[in-house]
This record gives C-alpha cells, structure tokens and sequence, in this order.
C-alpha cells in the first residue's frame, strides 16, 4: 500500500507541477537557512571530548583583592598566576593535570633545506596527552625527568612532522625553536577539534597548536606567552622573573577528576592552598573561592556560542514557521481541489485512516524533497560563511547528524503542516460529490 | 465602498487560509523590521571612521631567531632603511596594530595609587617620535614628543614621562578641558600629557569605552617579536610592501617576517564577524520576503480557480473587470492589515526580546513602520497579477457545469 501511496504523491506532485515546486522550494529554503545557523550553532556548542568532557575540569582561583573585579559571572579571573598553576602542576596529589600555555616561535632546521617559519605552540604537562586523549602515532611523551629537568624536548603533530622532515615518524631528530635545539620524543595524530576548549581564552576557534613543549621550560628559558596576561594589581613588571612572581593571571590549568568524591577532595585541597598561601600575604579576600568547571560548563560559561549566532538560530526558526504556514494554505488548497476524487474514493470502501494516511505520505514526500534541496541551500551557505571568515573555516560545516537532521527536521515540519489539511480532506462525505454538479 | 462587507462575510466563511496568510505576513513583519535594525546598526559599526589612511598603512612582524645581533640596533636599522625606501612616508616599530582586535590596555587616573581617584581604561601605543606621523593622525593641542624624550629600554631600567593622549580620553578625564600639561597616573607612574591627538580609533572597535581612548607613550623596547607599522603616500602601498620581506632578509638573515598585511586588511580581518552577520540577515530577510509574496500568490491563485464559477456568475450579471480586480486587493488588503497589526506588535515584542537577552540596541520605530509600508507593497505586488488573471475570465465559464 505504501508504494501505492508514493505512487499516487508522484502522480499528484506531477499533476501540479508548479504549485508543488513551490512548496518544495519553499521547504527547502527554509530549512537551508536554518540548517545553516544551526549547523554553526551546533559546531559551537558540540561537546569536543564527549567520552571524558565530564570528568576534565578547568581550574580557577580567586586571586583578586576585595576592590578587583572581574568580567565574568562568578567574578573568577578566566586564568592562573604562574606561582599558582606551578604550585599545583608540583603538588602530591594523584591526580592526571596539565598547567597550559599557549606560545610561539621561529621554527627552522638551522639550514637552506626548509624556509623558517613561525608557529604557535603549548606548554603542557606530559600527562595532558593522555587527559586530552590525543592518540600517538610513534614515540610517547616526554618522560617525567625530562620534564623534571627543563630539557628542551617536544612532542609535534602529524602534519608539523611532515613539514619538518617530510616524514612521519620524526622521533629523535631536532628542530630549532628560535635558538633552542629541540628534539622530538614523540608524534601525535593531528587534533581535530572545532573548539579549543583546553584554552577558550586566547582564540577560541583558532586550529590547536601542532608543537607541544615541556611546562617547565617557561621557567628554564623565560618562555613568555602568547596569550592574554591579565593583571588586576598594580606591579612594576620589569622582567619576566618579576612576571613569574607577580598576581597577574596568564596560565590555564586542566585537572582530570574522575568521580565526585575526587572533585570534592581536590577542591579540599584547593581551599588549604589558599588557606597556606593566605599566610604568605596572598589571596586577601576574607571569602576563598575556587572554580572546577567540566569542558561543557566551562564552554557555556565562556559564551563561545555568539549573541549573532543565537539570533541567527532564533529568526532562521521563525522563518521556517512562514514557509509552514504557507505550504499548508497551499497544501490546504491543493488537497481541497481533489475532493471529488476523495469522495470517490470513500465511496468504493477507502477508509478515512486509509484516505488520511496517502495524504500523509505525500507531504511526507514533499519534506523529503524539501530536505534535500535544503542540504544543498545549507551547504552553499556555510560556503558562503566559511568564505567570509577564515576563523569560522572549521565551524562552518554539516556534520552526520546535522545532514541527517535536516531531512528530519522537514519531513516532520511538514507532516505536522500537512496534518490539517490531510484530516479536512478525509472527512468528505461521498455523497456530495457523487451527485452531479 | 470597496464592498468591504461582503467580502469580509466571505472570509469568515473559510478562514483557515486567511488565517496562514496573517501568520506568514505577521511574522514576516517582525522579522523583517527587526532583521533591518540589527543590519543598519551594524553598517553603522562597518564604516564609522577610524581616523587613519587605512589603504596607505600596512603592519608586519618580525621574529628574530639568530643571537648574533643587538636587537634593538636592528630595529632602528629596520625603521631606517624602510623610511629611505621611495614611497614611503614614515616606519616605526610599535607594540600594538589600531584596529587589529590585539594590544595592551591599563587604567589611567588623575591621581596616583592608592589615592581614591577617576580612573579611565585607555589602549596604550607604545613607539618612538614617528609613531603620529606612521599613523598619520592629527595633534589638536600641545606638540609631539621628541627624541630625546624616548625611552629606550635596554635593560628594563628605563621609562618615559610624558604622553600623547585622545581627545576621547582627554574629554573623559579632564571635562573642562584643561587637561594639556596635567598628569595622569598608571598606577604610581606619573606621565605629563604633553600632546592631545583627535580622532583616532585603538586596537578594539568594538569595545564602546576603549575604542577612542588611547595613549601614545614615547617608549621602545625591542624583543624577538615586534610589529612595524608603516604608511606609504597614496597608491605606493603594493609596490613598498612587495619589497619589505627581502629588504628585512636583506638587513639581517635569521629572522622570520609574517602576517604582512595591510590595515585595511586588519581591520576587515576583525569586523568579519559582523560583516558575515549582516550578510546572512539581507540574505535572510529577501528570501523571506520572496517566499511570503510567493505565498500570496500561490494563495489568490487557489481561491480564483476555486471561486472562477462565481466570478464568471459576477461578470455574466454584468460586473466590470475593474470590480473583480479590486475584490481580491481588498480582500487581500484585509487580510494584510490585519497580519501588518499582530505583525508590528511581534516586531516591538521580538525587539524587546532581543534588547533584553542580547547586546542590540532599542529598535527604532522607523523601522517597523517603515517595513510595514513595504510588506503591504509587497502583497498589493503579489496579487495584483492573479487578481488581473481573474478578471479576465470568460462569464460563458459560468454558464458550463465544472
């Protein structure tokens, strides 16, 4: 009965050609531009580590004086002072956590064979690997003495170790860092991620870096940051000593808890490190605060989903209720022409289930249609997105489950628009339409 | 008049198709005046001046990785042979590009911490004498700093004590305008305000406080990173920003130069967000548009070939066509105004919305009345060629069974 049904939608869709190809259009450019803003929306606010997201945490501290404030809702500064994210990256606690910081170089092979070129990087513990899941393709981190020991080693991507030594397996060899000869341990398989959640603070969206380096060479080689550095005190920074010691926040802290007992015990922790640090002159708030945000928490906290993007989301819906509510006055009219037929179709035994039920079928096939054209009107929008700003390249896609949402989405907006007209349709009595007019 | 009445009586008795058509021109409406607001708002934001040459400046960066040179030699040597190269106006090395969405900013008082004092956050220019002419912006009050009264810092010993400051930043602090010549603190550090420049924008456009307030601070210290900003005369940018990668080689080896760019480039590079924003809503609002006047459309079209025996009965009896035309604009007429008056209270209650959640400005007025004007256009456009299509039916229709 069902291939019946699509027949019949077929022979109808065919029989008026024009209005059918509005209603198709129609279906498909709205859910086209809402896919689009959505397809954004969802690369924003999509969870980048969905089997750990949980169990990976931020960490804040507050540092400020009672005057100092800051801009975010909990009045908890975004990053760590070095002192801080040093002190817990060193402290005994069985934990997996990583201090991060993102930096950047001059790199070259100290020869003609490959055009310096500069690139960014992150200083992480060894133990950030494995918390943020990056898979290795040869080699393994650096070890725990040559973190210990600040020697200038790193671990690089894929694709970095391609463009070094056109190789992928670079483990043992070097590369400059500015001036600092640098030898690989390990290759990672490249990040991909849509959203650096690890250090939502300095560019969001920005590809993650491809050169991982040890945390303690910040101290061994007065590595600075490429980041933001936030200070709220007045210091006299003259040198990067003085930065190192200073209350200014420039440092991001990972810590992976694995159950509610370890978060609470950790943030036990934290409040005797205040309590210990308070004794030094430090942290003069008469009330301690501490934040531990999981990766979801901390991306909804940092409001990296942008107003734009959510007014876009909310008029694109609203927009696809117009092109409803004129399909189905075109729906409406449609079915209502073919009465006659109806009724004699009800009049040789259909039921008004069964009468009901093809109508359903053929918007359902119009939604189908309609999500297909909508796939290719979304598509060439977020071409259009990704073509007008570089920094949205890798949000501005479809992903499987917006492309299977899509059709999805039309098909039931369709059914749910369709419904009136198809029940209007199956209440027709037979006889009206058996008399002659 | 316009028989208004029987064609109203007419609607009541099928409702549910005037109603989508309400529907569809309300929301449309409200999206619309709305969508307009946000696009007008942000082409203000697009090309508010900026007070510099844009298509005349271009910046790059320079990381040095070699050891065996002094830096900040180097970096005079750099600013002179790009000032001696034919084209080119001034040079400097500078801490933060205008425009570019990156750069330093700190609060400055009229009184020295931790004295109780206004205190104003300001962007900070850090650069030698040529930083105003680079920028090529203009000195309203007071006088340029002069050489000598740069720090250079060679060992983090140094510092500078006097200061160029907007006039945005100046009206801020000192109200009445006697500001040249005062201090102002950054933190305990006094600088004398020797200069007042006038318009001209920092790093941040967006940041409604920061965005005009910003010093200028005679203050160079060279690193193994440092941006140069450069201006050319008009029309020589290309041609001077072709040879500055060699020239820099050239000088020294061992260094990389990146992110060559021109300011123009910067800045559309940092508005790009908002660009994209506004070109998504047109886009959003003519295919809105279409799909409703489509809509109409479709609509009057039905109801002709539903009504053709009745409008074949009318002229038979002896209507003009003109009577028959203007039935359906009334009636097409009531149903849009009656969608244009939920449709204006949406776009005030949208606009609330809007106002309340996000960072968008009162709507205007203007707006929803004037999309109104546009939307009752529009569907007047739409019917008017079904509605012709229905005069012309035969009244011999009328007399044939269907």
């Amino acid at each position: 009965m069902f291939s019946h049904y699509i027949d019949l939608s077929w022979r109808s869709f065919k029989r008026t050609p024009l209005v059918s190809l509005l209603m198709v259009i129609a279906i498909g450019v709205g859910i086209g531009i809402t896919m689009t803003s959505l397809s954004v929306y969802h690369m924003m606010s999509m969870d980048p580590i969905p089997e750990k997201s949980d169990k990976l945490h931020a960490v804040q501290l507050q540092i400020m004086d009672e005057e100092s404030s800051w801009w975010t809702p909990d009045d908890l500064p975004y990053q760590l002072t070095y002192q801080d994210a040093e002190n817990l990256q060193n402290a005994d606690l069985p934990y997996k956590r990583t201090a991060l910081m993102k930096s950047g170089f001059s790199v070259h092979l100290d020869s003609d064979k490959l055009q310096p070129f500069m690139a960014v990087s992150r200083l992480a513990s060894r133990q950030a690997f494995e918390m943020f899941n990056l898979s290795f393709k040869h080699g393994a981190p650096w070890s725990a003495e040559q973190e210990e020991s600040a020697t200038p080693v790193a671990v690089i991507s894929q694709s970095m170790s391609k463009k070094l030594f056109g190789t992928d397996n670079s483990v043992g060899k070097s590369f400059y860092l500015d001036d600092l000869n640098v030898q690989v341990t390990g290759v990672i398989a490249d990040w991909q991620i849509n959203i650096k959640y690890y250090d939502l603070n300095n560019g969001a969206f920005n590809e993650p870096e491809q050169i991982f380096l040890p945390f303690s060479l910040i101290k061994a080689y007065e590595i600075d940051t490429w980041g933001n550095t936030n200070g709220w005190k007045n210091e006299d920074l003259r040198n990067f000593t003085n930065k190192m010691q200073s209350e200014h926040v420039w440092l991001q802290f990972w810590i992976e808890l694995n159950s509610e007992e370890d978060k609470k015990a950790f943030g036990d922790y934290l409040m005797n490190y205040m309590q210990e640090q308070k004794k030094l002159g430090r942290f003069e708030r008469a009330k301690l605060e501490y934040g531990l945000k999981d990766v979801n928490e901390w991306i909804t906290y940092f409001e990296v989903v942008n107003e734009d993007n959510k007014i876009l989301v909310a008029l694109s819906f609203m927009f696809l209720a117009v092109c409803l509510a004129n399909i189905l006055g075109l729906l409406l009219a449609k079915f209502l022409k073919r009465a006659p037929e109806v009724g004699v179709r009800r009049a040789l035994g259909a039921s008004k289930t069964q009468v009901f039920y093809q109508h359903i079928v053929e918007v359902a096939m119009l939604g189908l249609m309609g999500g297909l054209i909508g796939i290719l009107v979304a598509q060439l929008g977020l071409w259009g997105i990704r073509h007008s700003y570089d920094y949205y390249s890798n949000l501005a896609n479809m992903d499987l489950s917006m492309l299977f949402a899509a059709p999805v989405i039309a098909i039931t907006a369709c059914i749910v628009a369709g419904m009136y007209p198809a029940w209007l349709v199956c209440k027709t009595t037979p006889s009206t339409y058996l008399k002659s007019q | 008049m316009f028989e208004i009445k029987p064609i109203f009586n007419a609607l009541l008795r099928s409702k549910v198709g005037a109603v989508l058509l309400l529907i569809q021109i309300a929301i449309t409406t409200a999206i619309v005046s709305n969508a307009a607001f946000i696009i007008k708002d942000r082409l203000d934001y697009l090309n508010q001046p900026t007070g510099y040459q844009e298509e005349n400046i271009f910046k790059f960066n320079v990381m040095t990785f070699g050891t065996d040179v002094d830096l900040a030699q180097q970096a005079e040597l750099d600013e002179a042979s790009i000032r001696a190269l034919p084209g080119v106006i001034d040079a400097v090395t500078i801490n933060a590009i205008p425009l570019s969405g990156g750069g330093s900013s700190t609060s400055y008082r009229l009184k020295p911490v931790p004295e109780k004092a206004k205190s104003v956050n300001a962007s900070y220019f850090t650069a030698d004498e040529h930083a105003l002419n680079t920028f090529g912006v203009e000195l309203v009050e007071g006088r340029n700093f002069t050489e000598s009264e740069v720090a250079h810092d060679l060992d983090n010993t140094q510092s500078a004590n006097v200061v160029l400051a907007t006039k945005a930043l100046m009206d801020e602090l000192f109200p009445n305008g006697d500001g040249l010549g005062q201090f102002i603190y950054s933190g305990t550090k006094p600088y004398k305000v020797i200069g007042i420049v006038g318009m001209m924008k920092g790093p941040w456009m967006k940041n409604e406080e920061r965005k005009d307030r910003s010093v200028i601070i005679p203050y160079v210290r060279i690193e193994k990173f440092n941006k140069f900003l450069v201006r050319t005369e008009a029309g020589r940018r290309a041609e001077v920003m072709k040879q500055i990668e060699s020239l820099i080689h050239k000088n020294y080896s061992k260094r990389v130069v990146q992110d060559l760019a021109g300011l123009d480039k910067k800045k559309a590079d940092y508005v790009a967000e908002d660009r994209l924003m506004m070109r998504m809503l047109v886009i959003l609002i003519s295919v809105l548009v279409l799909v409703t006047a489509l809509g109409i459309f479709g609509l009057t079209l039905f109801n002709i070939n539903k009504r053709t025996k009745q409008i074949g009965t009318r002229r038979a009896l002896g209507a003009r066509k003109s009577a028959i035309i203007s039935y359906f604009v009334v009636e097409n007429s009531l149903i849009c105004i009656a969608g244009l008056v939920l449709g204006v209270c949406g776009a005030v209650l949208l606009g609330q919305q809007l106002m309340a959640n996000y960072s968008v400005p009162a709507l205007s007025n203007w707006y929803v009345a004037i999309t109104a004007v546009a939307v009752f256009v529009m569907s007047l456009l739409a019917v008017i060629g079904p509605a012709r299509r229905a005069a012309n039916i035969d009244p011999s229709i009328a007399t044939r069974t269907i």
